[in-house]
């Protein structure tokens, strides 16, 4: 707080020679930082924690529980004013409250009465749909707020950066500054949305996924460029609430990289069939949100047929990019690769082995769960000097209807590194359950390798695919044989039916197809 | 680090337990070989162990022992350990004594013998640096396996990591006793092909943790090819780190160049103004006496001062020159925040004693205080008169500095210290 007094001195001195006999009363700096410390019990620059954690995200929060789980000092900074990070208030929760409850009202308007249910005058209120995705997202951050109190974490609420290798400085978000001293710093910044060149984000007609789950009104068109998760996800949303979507992709296929070519297929013709349209191997030129709508200039991306696509709202959805602005890395030498991703090496440290980093601002999928997952690792090298995730076994969910999940390798990443591998899969359509539900689109879909017969991937499109995924996931994790699922028993009627019958379909042949 | 080779040491001594229960299956398979002595070599009793010195042996020449007796004592950089005898037999020959240091992990220590073998008679067996004896072999494995179960953990270059695969082994991994439940297809190929339990855990196992797979059982059978399990497991291993080659590190980006900039046009610095106004301590200093009087306490202006500021700097109106950050925008969009509209003020106030001489507008105390927000230079620097001129209960000049485009913020905090110090200072200290 001094030390922005003195650059005023300079300017001034020329007046105070001659004022000499002035006198100045100042608010002495002692009495109010005094007056901090009682206020708020901010952390005393003198004291230092075994661990500073950068950022309140999943990466960061879990961190810090566990940190302090293990009997650790442990701060974490987060500047946003609530826990959680990107999942917890514009990720993950409230994208799939949205999800959640748009898919009832689309249910409701269109398929209640082949089931026998009569429902009369079906109305969209927005306004609460969202207040019922606010009060989730609230409860689940002051959630990790209790959790850190539990854990005898400090919550310091403020932007951090550094000052040196050990310090972190805090500008706090309630004004004035502090800093922590750790031991060991952990860096969980996160990320951010990649802007789309020529167009700004204004939230409102341009906007990001954070603008996307905050929609005041439907709007009547909506144009989303990028086909990955995200903007399929928030495309279902609207779409479902009666927007006329439009999904722009570079790519010839939806759903981003990792997705099996034929469930990206399969989940294109569903997806249409609810409404969504959808423009492959197709590139945004330009963007124009000057007048009312948003114009969109888009050409086939190998060049050729141009086409002015016009929508009120247009979301940004190109992809996610590191954020660790503002942490003054330069001033401590720590490097980012090309994609802003910062620089780690297998047990998460930078090259000043105390400063590790883990989550969405380093390498690996953008994901919550991998965040979690490294956060534990990470703590456990600190704590143990000796941490695992298994990166082969992360599984990935598009919240849509149906659920598109995955885990391992998908059909074309085999056949292009020339594996020996066989096929398995069941249709939901053969499956009770699905059956009894009238909902029945999709299948599950095993990779395994040709001779041994291990699991390489577990593919499935349909219902309730992001639970059933798990087992997916705990079945790579040991190594098993798709015969290990085929022989294990699964109740009937279910959904996970469908998968061990496609186990069963990979190594021999299912009973019910 | 050294918590890390603690659990290696245990494991180590786990395996050596479960090899010694398991000792009939294994002697029958032994016997196979050749009844000659056995070299014993320096065990690695910790997976980052390269070389130990020997301390004391325990057995001498000629001594047989039995499984469990402690054969020597070995001494790393972290402890002294003992090495038990995982079977029965004899101390044939020592051939690295008491006190040798730095003796290298697997280098020939001892030679040893079975029981009842005729020790006169016996050769000594050639010093292959690779050949272990059966035991030390079987120790060996519940290390390396550890070893490599760790060193996965390291990230490794694709060729590193394709070294560390267990194309060693003819076939994935070593046979092992399996301690879990077997999965449901192994199970079922070793009753469909009559094998028994026991004969699972001489089959080389691929799985994570040494766990036996179809694979593994299929390749063992000779339905499959040998290495399918290995390259399998190879494959997936590869695929379980984080692949951290060929990073290209970002060139130092403008932005340090932009910060220096920053750095050098700093100089120029203030587009700060000071915003002033007119303030009359009377009321304070009459309360600073009246608290005296009453309680004999004395409290210095700056007390109050300080106090007001606090008060003053709660909650003041954004200014311009603080743009929303992303963040804002996104709070204020989802309507989740409490930040936009207004921040706590960082203002430190400065009050000015002003002669009567030399204030230069003369009592225009009642004056709106907009028309007293004028940058201080533009007045006409006070005459310094020959006596001090200090504060006084009348005219003084209470002071910030703002940047452009916090005006606001500046003139609410200026207009809040006024009322605060003059109105009612009672209520600040108390
Ligand atoms: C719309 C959407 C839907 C998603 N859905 C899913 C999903 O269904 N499943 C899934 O697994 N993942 C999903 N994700 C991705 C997921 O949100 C991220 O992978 C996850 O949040 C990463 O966690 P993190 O802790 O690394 O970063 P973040 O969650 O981004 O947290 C970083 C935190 O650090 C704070 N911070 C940054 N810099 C500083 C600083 N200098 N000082 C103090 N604090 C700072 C930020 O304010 C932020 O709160 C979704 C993302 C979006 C945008």
């Amino acid at each position: 707080m001094f030390s922005r007094l003195l650059p005023r001195a300079a300017p001034r001195s020329a007046l105070q020679a001659q004022q000499q006999s002035l006198r100045y009363v100042r608010a002495s700096p002692t009495t109010s930082s005094l007056f901090h410390a009682q206020q708020r019990g901010y952390a005393t620059p003198s004291e230092e924690k075994d661990l500073v954690i950068i950022g309140g995200g999943v990466a960061g929060y879990v961190a810090a529980i566990k940190a302090g789980q293990e009997g650790l000092k442990v701060a974490c900074i987060e500047k946003r004013g609530a826990l959680g990070g990107t999942c917890l208030n514009v990720g993950c929760i409230p994208s799939k409250s949205l999800l959640n409850n748009s898919h009832l009202y689309h249910q409701i308007l269109h398929d209640t009465k082949n089931r026998g249910i009569e429902v009369g005058d079906v109305k969209l209120n927005l306004a609460q749909m969202m207040k019922a995705k606010e009060t989730s997202v609230s409860g689940l951050t002051k959630g990790i707020e209790f959790l850190f109190k539990k854990n005898n974490v400090e919550y310091i609420k403020g932007t951090g950066a550094f000052e040196d290798e050990h310090t972190i400085k805090v500008n706090l978000v309630d004004g004035g500054e502090t800093s922590v001293r750790g031991k060991n710093i952990l860096i969980a910044t996160g990320s951010e949305s990649t802007p789309f060149p020529g167009l700004e984000i204004d939230e409102k007609k341009v906007i990001t996924s954070t603008g996307a789950i905050a929609l005041t009104e439907v709007p009547k068109k909506m144009t989303v460029i990028g086909g990955g998760i995200i903007g399929l996800e928030m495309a279902s949303v609207w779409s479902r609430l009666g927007s006329e979507v439009t999904v722009v992709e570079f790519l010839g296929q939806i759903g981003g990289p990792g997705m099996d070519n034929e469930v990206a297929k399969q989940s294109q013709k569903l997806l249409s069939k609810q409404g969504m349209k959808f423009k492959l191997n197709t590139k945004v030129v330009s963007g124009d949100a000057s007048g009312e709508g948003v114009k969109l200039e888009v050409e086939a991306a190998k060049g050729g047929k141009a086409e002015t696509i016009e929508s009120d709202v247009v979301l940004v959805a190109i992809g996610r990019r590191p954020y660790t602005k503002g942490l003054n890395l330069e001033s401590i030498g720590l490097e980012t690769d090309t994609r802003g991703r910062l620089v780690i090496d297998s047990e998460y440290r930078t090259k000043l082995p105390h400063i590790r980093v883990v989550g969405d601002c380093t390498f690996g999928p953008m994901l919550a769960h991998k965040a979690e997952e490294e956060a534990v690792a990470a703590v456990e090298f600190i704590t143990k000097g000796f941490g695992h995730v298994n990166y082969g076994a992360i599984p990935s969910v598009m919240y849509t209807h149906p659920e598109v999940a995955w885990v391992g390798a998908n059909e074309q990443e085999l056949k292009e590194q020339g594996v020996n591998y066989k096929v398995g899969s069941f249709p939901f359509s053969a499956n009770s359950r699905a059956k009894t539900n009238l909902d029945s689109d999709g299948m599950v879909k095993f990779l395994a390798d040709a001779e041994t017969d291990r699991i390489l991937g577990v593919h499935i499109i349909g219902p309730n695919a992001g639970e059933m995924i798990a087992e997916g996931t705990l079945a790579l994790e040991y190594g098993a044989s798709t015969e290990d699922i085929g022989r294990t028993c699964h109740a009937h009627p279910t959904l996970a039916e469908a998968f061990k019958e496609a186990a069963m379909n990979t190594y021999g042949k299912a009973v019910h197809y | 680090m050294a918590s890390l080779a603690n659990t290696a040491r245990l494991s180590a001594r786990l395996a050596s337990r479960n090899v010694a229960r398991c000792a009939p299956a294994r002697s029958f398979r032994m016997s196979a070989r050749e009844r000659a002595a056995q070299n014993f070599t320096m065990p690695a009793l910790s997976p980052t162990m390269t070389e130990g010195n020997i301390a004391a042996w325990r057995v001498k020449e000629g001594d047989a022992y039995s499984a469990g007796d402690v054969l020597l004592e070995i001494e790393t950089d972290k402890a002294t350990m003992d090495v038990e005898a995982q079977d029965d037999g004899v101390m044939f020959k020592v051939l690295v004594q008491d006190g040798s240091k730095g003796v290298k992990v697997g280098e020939r220590i001892a030679v040893i013998a079975e029981e009842g073998d005729d020790l006169s008679s016996l050769e000594l067996p050639a010093d292959n640096s690779g050949a272990k004896s059966a035991t030390q072999e079987k120790r060996m494995e519940a290390v390396e396996q550890k070893e490599r179960s760790s060193s996965q953990e390291k990230s490794l270059s694709p060729e590193e990591s394709k070294k560390s695969t267990p194309s060693s082994a003819s076939q994935g991994g070593k046979a092992q006793k399996q301690t879990k439940p077997l999965y449901p297809s192994v199970e079922h190929l070793l009753h469909a092909n009559g094998l028994t339990k026991d004969d699972a855990d001489a089959i080389p196992a691929s799985g994570p943790k040494g766990r036996l797979l179809k694979g593994d059982v299929l390749a063992y059978l000779g339905q499959i090819s040998k290495d399918a399990p290995a390259n399998a497991t190879a494959r997936l291993n590869k695929l379980s780190h984080l692949d951290l080659s060929n990073i290209q590190i970002a060139k130092p980006t403008p932005a340090p160049e932009a910060a220096k900039a920053a750095a050098t046009a700093q100089p120029e610095l203030p587009q700060e103004t000071e915003f002033a106004v007119p303030i009359s301590l009377a009321a304070v200093i009459a309360t600073q006496k009246r608290i005296q009087d009453s309680l004999g306490i004395f409290l210095p202006l700056s007390t109050f001062i300080a106090r007001a500021s606090e008060l003053a700097n709660e909650d003041l109106p954004i200014g311009k020159s603080q743009k929303p950050t992303a963040d804002d925008l996104f709070n204020s969009v989802l309507g989740l925040d409490t930040v936009a509209r207004s921040s706590r003020g960082q203002y430190v106030p400065e009050i000015t004693g002003l002669g009567p001489v030399s204030y230069s507008r003369p009592s225009n105390k009642k004056a709106d205080i907009i028309d007293l927000l004028a940058p201080k230079q533009k007045k006409a620097a006070p005459i310094v008169s020959a006596e001090s001129v200090g504060i006084s209960s009348g005219d003084n000049v209470l002071s910030v500095m703002a940047k452009s485009g916090d005006e606001a913020r500046a003139t609410e905090y200026l207009e809040r210290m006024k009322l605060a110090l003059e109105k009612e200072p009672g209520r600040l200290v108390i």
